[in-house]
């Protein structure tokens, strides 16, 4: 059911691939795709809304860079979009701090401070925790329990019924260690007497952060919630649990959103071990149901920023020294050339399976070679006889061999383009093979 | 439960309402080519609009011309596209998961677009049909428990089981509250050995309730435990056993495989899903999960107080096809409100729809 969805955003983009102008009617189907998939991983829907309206106007106004096409265009539109909503990683120092933790009902709180705690224990910090839920039966002893494992010292009472006294209190009792972690009782927008209490526990114990503790499961009540705690305490972190389920945590991004906050943890299973810190690549990625749409982004961006190909004389039947050359540098960048060449229409051509190893020392060689030839020579090749071969060997220092083997490399090349040309023609570029290359993530 | 979802629904009634009239184009009185006097009298039955009362006498091409004019409706897509865009924002805006929504809207779609649709009083109530026969299909009949017990032969067993953190430990000890008060007598297995307190949580709430509870050490056998509480049960005539057990993930297959092995041990007569109003699109999957991995019967979602929107009752209803018995609506032993589907809809439909009798539905 959920890769479904992944699956049908990605059919999305891929009738965006092979295009050069930005289709309306493409955009539109990518969009509302986009929107499905954004609001079965449960962003708020109004969000969803105004992020594809976004995407959509840039997509159809922004021109994509010279040499990108316009599924990488509209793909980056969206990655940069999302990265913008979720904002950057919540901040997490490794100094002496207090920390107040609030959340709903069951959302993975007590579990998440004896997570942290073990965190910063591990970072060489003494820490210590206090239970200030003094309503959920068996709230101390299992805190308590789980500290225990850990050796953390844990300030509490299983009788005390007043939460504030305990925080007082606790915060005396851990005066002599470094980092004190706050557990507070579950909580929802609607209970006015918990907000007051809230409010009570952050002023008392004047923590330097206030996290929010989300369900990766909750749906559309993330928005409302988040603002209520914002509102009270000013909830300056987020941390998403029970990832490791199905859940995608759009909540999360809600509450992110909300706050004007960061991520800061993940929690991705029940034992003290399982947090980890946010990656934001993974998380869009998993949102979308999509790969590492990141790494996608950046290849597109990284073989645009190479120099321009002349692609079009290229397609005419012009393929030169120079163009292979700048072709090759492109494809270098993009990774294993066997892979990509593998994914090019060559049809019957046949390639010697050395012309795909194009190490980038023989890359340098070539560069060397052709700095050796005359303009004339660079523009076309087939006037460059044996003695043309010595002398440009010589200019070189290196072996008349290598010279021929530049120019074998260049013919392979260039049959394979004129085969491609009887193939339907104009498809060679670099567009192209990042579009095939990006179809296999 | 539901006020926001209801409200919406009320707009989106009248949107409806508004674009099928349009569809329908000017009152048929207009469109009657010959400017006889005389028109359709009302082929059946008393609900005819008062416009038409005063025609009479009317020639047989004029009957049905004006019979398919007034008494039926042929819909496309088009004319209803944005009430039904309406619709699934609300849906999904108040929790529906995706697919459910996804339904929802075929349903009317089907309902109402390329078939001759029969008008019998007024556009509204076409349209109030449709909505409410689409929310009876998706939300399936109830289940009263004390009704159940009545009829089924004691100890009752019932095991309760879903994700983490969703209120198992606190519904069983909620249905323990409520069923005493009914008269019955029950006892509590605490089958979470595995979470850190689960025993003690479970403990502190048979003591409040005084109930008697099962109990073994942290790290037993759940299925020992359960077993247990079944047997002392038999032995001491008691009404209800109520099985809690640890939360856990529906892809995770050895936990999933420890819960069959608990069913057969424990041989529930009633398997309890427990989920959380306020989950969103994954109270789909994981309630398909569990429902095809274990098995369930009936459904509690709880914490229908956070989120009174009540998306993920239509969702987790539709999709594994099991009653809901309770919502949850806080965390007081009290806080536990047995659930009607007919109710709710009729509720969700502005009490409207509880006029027409099951024979007048289409
Ligand atoms: N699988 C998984 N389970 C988690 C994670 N975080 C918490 N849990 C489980 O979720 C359930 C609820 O966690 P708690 O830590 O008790 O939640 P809480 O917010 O303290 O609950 P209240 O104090 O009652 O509001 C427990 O069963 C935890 O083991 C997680 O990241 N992954
Ligand atoms: N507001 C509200 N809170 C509830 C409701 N039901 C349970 N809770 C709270 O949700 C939290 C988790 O409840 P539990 O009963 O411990 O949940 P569980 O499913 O047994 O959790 P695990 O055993 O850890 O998987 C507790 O703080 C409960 O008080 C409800 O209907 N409304
Ligand atoms: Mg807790
Ligand atoms: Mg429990």
């Amino acid at each position: 059911m959920l890769d479904r969805l992944g699956t049908s955003l990605k059919d999305a983009l891929k009738k965006l691939a092979g295009r050069t102008v930005i289709d309306r009617t493409a955009v539109d189907e990518l969009v509302r795709d986009l929107q499905r998939a954004l609001l079965q991983a449960d962003v708020n829907v109004k969000l969803v809304m105004q992020l594809s309206q976004a995407i959509k106007q840039r997509s159809l106004e922004e021109e994509p860079p010279k040499g990108m096409g316009v599924r990488e265009h509209v793909l980056r539109i969206v990655y940069q979009e999302i990265v913008n909503l979720m904002g950057r990683p919540g901040e997490v120092t490794l100094g002496p701090q207090t920390i107040l933790m609030a959340g709903l009902q069951g959302s993975g709180k007590t579990t998440t401070v004896a997570k942290l705690a073990r965190y910063f224990q591990r970072k060489g910090l003494r820490v210590g925790v206090i239970c200030a839920d003094t309503f959920r039966p068996g709230a101390y002893e299992q805190l308590r329990t789980l500290c225990d494992r850990i050796n953390v010292p844990c300030f509490g009472s299983p009788t005390e019924t007043d939460a504030r006294k305990i925080v007082r209190e606790g915060q005396q009792a851990c005066r002599h260690l470094e980092v004190v972690v706050i557990d507070t009782q579950g909580r929802h927008a609607f209970e006015e007497n918990l907000i007051e209490e809230i409010i009570d526990l952050n002023r008392i114990s004047r923590a330097d952060h206030r996290w929010l503790v989300i369900d990766a499961a909750l749906g559309q009540q993330a928005s409302e919630q988040a603002r209520r705690f914002h509102e009270a305490i000013e909830i300056d972190g987020v941390i998403v649990t029970k990832m490791d389920g199905t859940a995608k945590g759009g909540g999360a991004l809600s509450a992110v959103s909300e706050t004007k906050s960061g991520i800061v943890f993940i929690g991705s299973g029940e034992t003290i071990e399982d947090l980890e810190r946010f990656d934001p690549d993974g998380f869009v990625s998993r949102l979308l149901g999509m790969g590492d749409l990141r790494a996608l982004v950046e290849r597109a961006e990284e073989a645009v920023a190479g120099e321009d190909l002349d692609v079009n004389a290229l397609l005419k039947g012009k393929f030169t020294l120079r163009d292979m050359y700048k072709q090759l540098e492109a494809l270098n960048r993009m990774g294993p050339l066997k892979q990509i060449m593998s994914m090019l229409p060559l049809g019957n051509v046949q390639i010697p399976d050395d012309a795909y190893d194009i190490t980038s020392a023989k890359m340098q060689r070539y560069r060397v070679v052709m700095d050796s030839m005359t303009a004339a020579e660079l523009d076309d090749p087939s006037v460059i006889g044996s003695s043309r071969i010595k002398r440009i060997a010589r200019g070189a220092g290196v072996s008349p061999d290598d010279v021929r083997d530049l120019l074998k490399y260049y013919k392979v090349m260039q049959r394979a383009l004129k085969g491609m040309r009887g193939l339907g023609g104009g498809k060679f570029n670099m567009q192209r093979m990042m579009k095939k290359f990006g179809r296999t993530l | 439960m539901f006020d926001s979802l209801k409200k919406r629904l009320h707009a989106i009634r009248n949107a409806f309402g508004s674009s099928i009239e349009d569809a329908m184009g000017p009152a048929p009185e207009e469109e009657v080519e010959q400017p006889l006097p005389e028109a359709a009298s009302p082929v059946q039955t008393g609900e005819t609009p008062p416009a038409e009362e005063k025609r009479e006498r009317p020639t047989v091409i004029n009957r049905l011309k004006v019979f398919v004019k007034e008494q039926e409706v042929l819909l496309q897509e088009k004319d209803i596209q944005e009430p039904l865009f309406e619709l699934e924002m609300a849906l999904l805006e108040n929790d529906v998961a995706l697919p459910v929504t996804d339904e929802i809207i075929a349903r009317m779609k089907e309902d109402l677009v390329g078939r001759r649709r029969r008008l019998r009083s007024s556009v509204d109530v076409l349209v109030l049909e449709t909505l409410r026969s689409a929310l009876c299909g998706v939300l399936g009949d109830g289940l009263n428990l004390i009704d159940y017990i009545n009829s089924h032969e004691r100890p009752i067993k019932i095991l309760f089981i879903g994700v983490n953190g969703t209120g198992k430990t606190t519904t069983v000890a909620k249905v323990a509250n409520y069923l005493r008060k009914h008269g019955f007598s029950v006892v509590i297995g605490a089958g979470d050995t595995y979470r850190a307190g689960a025993i003690e949580q479970l403990g502190t709430h048979a003591d409040r309730l005084d109930v008697k509870i099962i109990r073994h050490q942290a790290g037993a056998d759940p299925s020992a435990v359960l077993f247990d509480a079944v047997e002392y049960a038999r032995a001491h005539r008691i009404d209800v056993v109520l099985a809690d057990t640890a939360g856990r993930f529906h892809n995770r297959a050895n936990l999933m495989n420890q819960l069959s092995k608990i069913r057969r041990v424990v041989k529930p007569d009633l398997v309890v899903y427990v989920d959380e109003a306020v989950a969103g699109n994954d109270a789909v999957i994981r309630a398909d999960e569990f429902n095809r991995t274990v098995g369930t019967d009936a459904v509690v979602l709880t914490k229908a107080d956070i989120d009174p929107k009540g998306g993920a009752a239509i969702s987790i209803a539709h999709t594994i096809k099991k009653p809901i018995i309770f919502l949850g609506t806080g965390q007081g032993y009290d806080d536990i409100v047995p659930f009607e589907p007919r109710a709710v809809v009729d509720e969700l439909l502005g009490g409207e729809a509880q006029c027409w009798t099951d024979s007048e539905r289409p």
